[in-house]
């Protein structure tokens, strides 16, 4: 038997007390009555005087001795075992994601999470107080929540004020992390209190002997959104939504999952799958104006957290071409632009000639011009001497003298051969068989890719990209060429405007995990001391502000799904936050095969875990006892 | 004064017996007494014995040795033969109080001894005012020098100053006391007997030795609501009051609580006895107000019957 709290023993002392008492009670009081002979007669066999009857009054004695004593041990919250209990130093590991937040109905609805703040409240209670403690989060980033300790009180606190965390669990790297913490300590374990929903942690268990899995909940019934992605087609001027539905529970399902911009349904979709099935189905969201896509399941089951995820749709903006080219060979591409709207926005783009490209160059650039600037130049048998410094171009059968330099006779009738690694630019374009009448024999001033190139290996097709400047060279001349003729050449040029013309890209990516602390992709503009932040969570808005330091922030709002706008100024960007890991939905408890209770050295405790309430009836029973010896002594 | 802590003895308080309002309170049983005599006295207290008054009771045959003043001539000049002219005779009333003065009457607040002290000097008050004589006789282990025959409300002060000055005696002997005093009493009278009674046993001896000497009997049991509830409890030494002897005792709630029925089964004898004996009974607590007893023993007893 170890006692818990030691200190106690301490009140031992009142057993003294008792004896003195009793020592004390024996001096009679003293007492005058009318007549003596009436009390005699009226007691008959009371009076103490025999041997047993001092007898019964040490047995009263010992019974409140045996009292104080039980009820000291009790206070002292003893522990038994068969076995000796050594002191070790134990780690432990609280899963608190997002898993851990399914309600489970055979435990009064109370969440897996509250239940491993009460499994981890069982364990550090119901060790000896020789042990060392540590406890570590396994949700968000593994931390150290509470160092190595010895007092369980300070453990139950810590794991009392942790958080739940609706992201995917890091397990393993606790484990890890508890690994290295636990080098060097006295016969050291690791207790895992988690539901396993985040990995596989029986061949780990298995493998370290040190491991100990404290299985968590019984539920399985959860289906959830595993996944949400979209991708912008602007050559189609819509979205392709992808969705993923994880049925973890135990029966078919069948649901729906609707589909709303910015709080606007767009579309719903009927869901089944098989149990533990997964359905999945690419969606067509015809909104080019872009917003915030919540899908949300139609289901109420364990975890709720994962029934509804966002993804923002990024407005899609048909691209503006100025084409500058001689007069004379304008037609073919003026055509070849014409295709392909939405693409490309006719209403805004230009035909140039290279007199006019100076000036409409620098009326674009003026703040206040009704030109809008070209998202793509194509500069077309003639370029300027340099380029501008930032912008996206496409120079046909010309090269400006900081690209390439002319390296010799021209080309005659070269051979296309496309370079083996495939790129955005040549997808679909089939070059093979085209004929070229000739081509400029150029060499290349800055690192570029060559995408076709000659049967020597001159460039035909280069792409070279700057910080701020993307240039595609063509070094033939396009209407001296069969391409015309053929698809190849419109692809190229779709391909061309389509990979050229990206927003600026955005300070966010669109879509964070939970728990991610979001941080701009690139710095901020000098001088910004805040961002506004606009958190949207379900239907609700909330609005804040996050400070902006050395062009940065860190923003670590991000537990719960929605989107987040943050705007500087006009600049604004969004973001979604999902759970992002489908396994966080499969919430089936991965039943420990050890006994963990064993393992920790807690199985082969006496009197249920409780011996304090045992001890507190036993002396319960005993001051009954007591009671009946004394009022019926010597006389029942 | 209060009761005495637990295991202690409850002391007599010593404020004075007697004071002004005692006497008004005495005159006022006095009156309430002496309608109740009036109306009962003629014909509720005739004598069984025949004698000479002015009241004719009955005739009988002349024997000689008889007073010829009663011989009835009329008659013997109607019939011829000698008859004697019978009266009732009216007899004296004398009032007995003995008072129990042992060390057991020195309980309760106000003790017993107070209370009874009271009670008996109202009695012999009134005995004083409406019969020929009233006595007090105090008694412990056997019967004391008292006040006898007194008669006349001349004797009050002599009355009061004797209660004053009266004081608590040794062990209870009524046995001896009554032998004693049916030696010293041979005229019947009232006699009212204050005491707690225990040893009841011995006191029926008593009782009864005075019943048989044709004294109308009345008893008057005094308790304290100490002994209806003593606040006794735990590991005791108990102490005698009379004898002084002591015992060890382990006084318990069950006890306690067989006490309380034994002590109300104790009274309840010496009612039932005094039932079947013909003896007035009347139990008083030292809680009640001795005037407010006595006006009851008048109005409802059997004292002045």
């Amino acid at each position: 038997m170890m006692l818990l709290a030691p200190m106690a023993l301490w009140f031992l002392v009142i057993g003294g007390a008792v004896v003195a008492l009793y020592l004390l009670k024996i001096k009679r009081r003293a007492a005058t009555v009318p007549v003596l002979e009436f009390w005699l007669a009226l007691a008959g066999k009371t009076r103490v005087h025999s041997l047993f009857d001092r007898l019964k009054r040490l047995l009263s004695m010992l019974l409140w001795l045996i009292i104080v004593i039980c009820l000291v041990l009790a206070i002292g919250n003893p522990i038994f075992s068969l076995g000796r209990i050594k002191p070790r130093a134990i780690a432990v590991i609280i899963d608190n994601s997002a898993s851990m937040q399914a309600v489970e109905p055979a435990s009064e609805s109370r969440t897996r999470f509250d239940l491993a703040r009460q499994a981890l409240r069982e364990i550090s209670g119901n060790r000896p107080v020789t042990d060392e403690w540590m406890l570590i989060e396994a949700g968000r980033e593994p931390r150290v929540l509470q160092p190595w300790t010895f007092d369980t009180a300070a453990i139950r606190r810590a794991g009392d004020a942790v958080e739940p965390f609706s992201g995917a669990a890091k397990l393993h790297d606790a484990i890890e992390l508890a690994s290295q913490l636990i080098a060097g300590k006295q016969d050291p374990c690791i207790v895992i209190i988690s539901d396993g929903a985040a990995g596989e942690l029986a061949p780990l268990t298995a493998a370290d002997d040190r491991l100990i899995h404290w299985p968590i909940g019984t539920t399985h019934d959860n289906a959830g959104i595993g996944q949400l992605a979209v991708r912008a087609h602007r050559q189609n001027g819509n979205y392709h939504a992808l969705i993923s539905v994880v049925n973890a529970s135990d029966e078919p399902l069948e649901t729906q999952v609707t589909l709303e911009i910015d709080g606007r349904t767009d579309s719903v979709e009927l869901v089944s799958a098989e149990p533990g099935g997964t359905w999945e189905k690419s969606i067509v969201i015809d909104a080019p104006a872009g917003g915030v896509l919540r899908a949300s399941l139609d289901r109420a089951d364990a975890l709720a957290v994962d029934n509804e995820a966002f993804a923002i749709l990024e407005p899609i903006r048909p691209a503006v071409v100025w084409l500058v080219t001689p007069t004379d060979s304008a037609f073919f591409f003026e055509q070849a632009l014409a295709s392909m709207d939405p693409l490309v926005w006719a209403e805004e783009s230009l035909t140039l000639t290279p007199e006019q490209y100076p000036a409409a160059s620098a009326a674009a650039a003026a703040p206040d011009s009704s030109l809008k600037r070209p998202d793509l130049v194509i500069f077309n048998g003639w370029a300027p001497d340099a380029l501008p410094a930032v912008g996206r171009f496409m120079v046909v059968n010309a090269c400006p003298a900081e690209l390439g330099s002319p390296a010799g006779e021209a080309l005659a009738s070269p051979q296309i051969h496309l370079a083996p690694r495939a790129h955005p630019l040549m997808q679909h374009v089939s070059l093979q068989g085209s004929r070229l009448a000739k081509a400029k024999r150029i060499t290349l001033r800055q690192p570029g890719r060559v995408l076709a190139h000659s049967a020597e290996g001159d460039p035909l097709i280069a792409l070279i990209e700057q910080p701020e400047r993307q240039t595609l060279l063509l070094t033939f001349d396009v209407l001296d060429s069969d391409l015309p003729f053929r698809n190849a050449f419109p692809l190229l040029l779709r391909n061309t405007v389509s990979f050229m013309h990206e927003d600026a890209p955005s300070w966010l990516r669109p879509a964070y995990r939970l728990g991610e602390t979001i941080r701009p992709s690139r710095a901020l503009p000098a001088g910004t001391t805040e961002a506004k932040l606009t958190l949207l969570r379900g239907g609700t808005t909330q609005e804040s502000s996050v400070p902006v330091v050395n062009g940065s922030f860190a923003l670590t709002q991000t537990h719960h799904t929605g989107a987040v706008r943050l705007e500087i100024g006009d600049d604004a960007a969004f973001a979604a936050m999902n759970i992002g890991d489908a396994a966080e939905s499969r919430i089936a408890p991965v039943n420990a095969t050890e006994d963990h209770a064993a393992k920790l050295g807690l199985s082969r405790r006496l009197l249920g875990g409780m011996p304090w309430l045992m001890l507190a009836m036993f002396a319960s029973l005993a001051v009954v006892l007591e009671w009946l010896t004394y009022h019926f002594r010597w006389t029942e | 004064m209060g009761q005495s802590p637990v295991g202690g003895r409850p002391r007599a308080s010593k404020g004075p017996l007697f004071d002004p309002s005692f006497l008004q309170r005495l005159e006022t049983l006095n009156l309430i007494a002496r309608q109740l005599v009036r109306g009962r006295r003629s014909a509720a207290r005739p004598s069984i014995k025949k004698g000479a008054s002015i009241e004719f009771k009955d005739y009988r045959e002349y024997s000689p040795g008889d007073d010829p003043r009663s011989v009835d001539w009329m008659a013997f000049a109607r019939l011829g033969e000698l008859y004697i002219k019978l009266f009732r005779q009216e007899e004296e009333l004398d009032l007995w109080v003995l008072l129990d003065r042992s060390a057991s009457m020195d309980f309760g607040d106000p003790s017993k001894f107070d209370h009874a002290r009271r009670i008996a000097a109202a009695l012999a008050y009134i005995g004083l005012g409406n019969m020929d004589s009233a006595s007090i006789l105090p008694f412990d282990t056997d019967l004391r020098t008292g006040l006898e025959r007194m008669r006349g409300k001349g004797q009050v002060m002599r009355l009061m100053k004797f209660m004053e000055d009266m004081t608590i005696g040794a062990e209870t002997g009524f046995e001896k006391t009554a032998q004693m005093f049916v030696s010293r009493v041979r005229r019947p009278g009232i006699v009212v007997i204050i005491s707690d009674f225990y040893g009841l046993q011995k006191a029926r001896a008593g009782l009864d030795r005075l019943r048989f000497a044709k004294h109308q009997v009345h008893v008057v049991q005094v308790v304290s609501p100490w002994e209806r509830n003593p606040p006794l409890r735990g590991e005791l030494r108990l102490h005698d009051a009379e004898t002084g002897e002591e015992t060890n005792l382990t006084i318990t709630d069950s006890m306690l609580k067989r006490y309380k029925t034994a002590f109300q089964a104790f009274t309840t004898d010496l009612r039932k006895y005094a039932m079947r004996s013909s003896i007035g009974f009347d139990l008083t607590d030292t809680d009640v107000e001795f005037d407010e007893f006595v006006r009851h023993v008048l109005q409802h007893g059997r004292l002045l019957a």
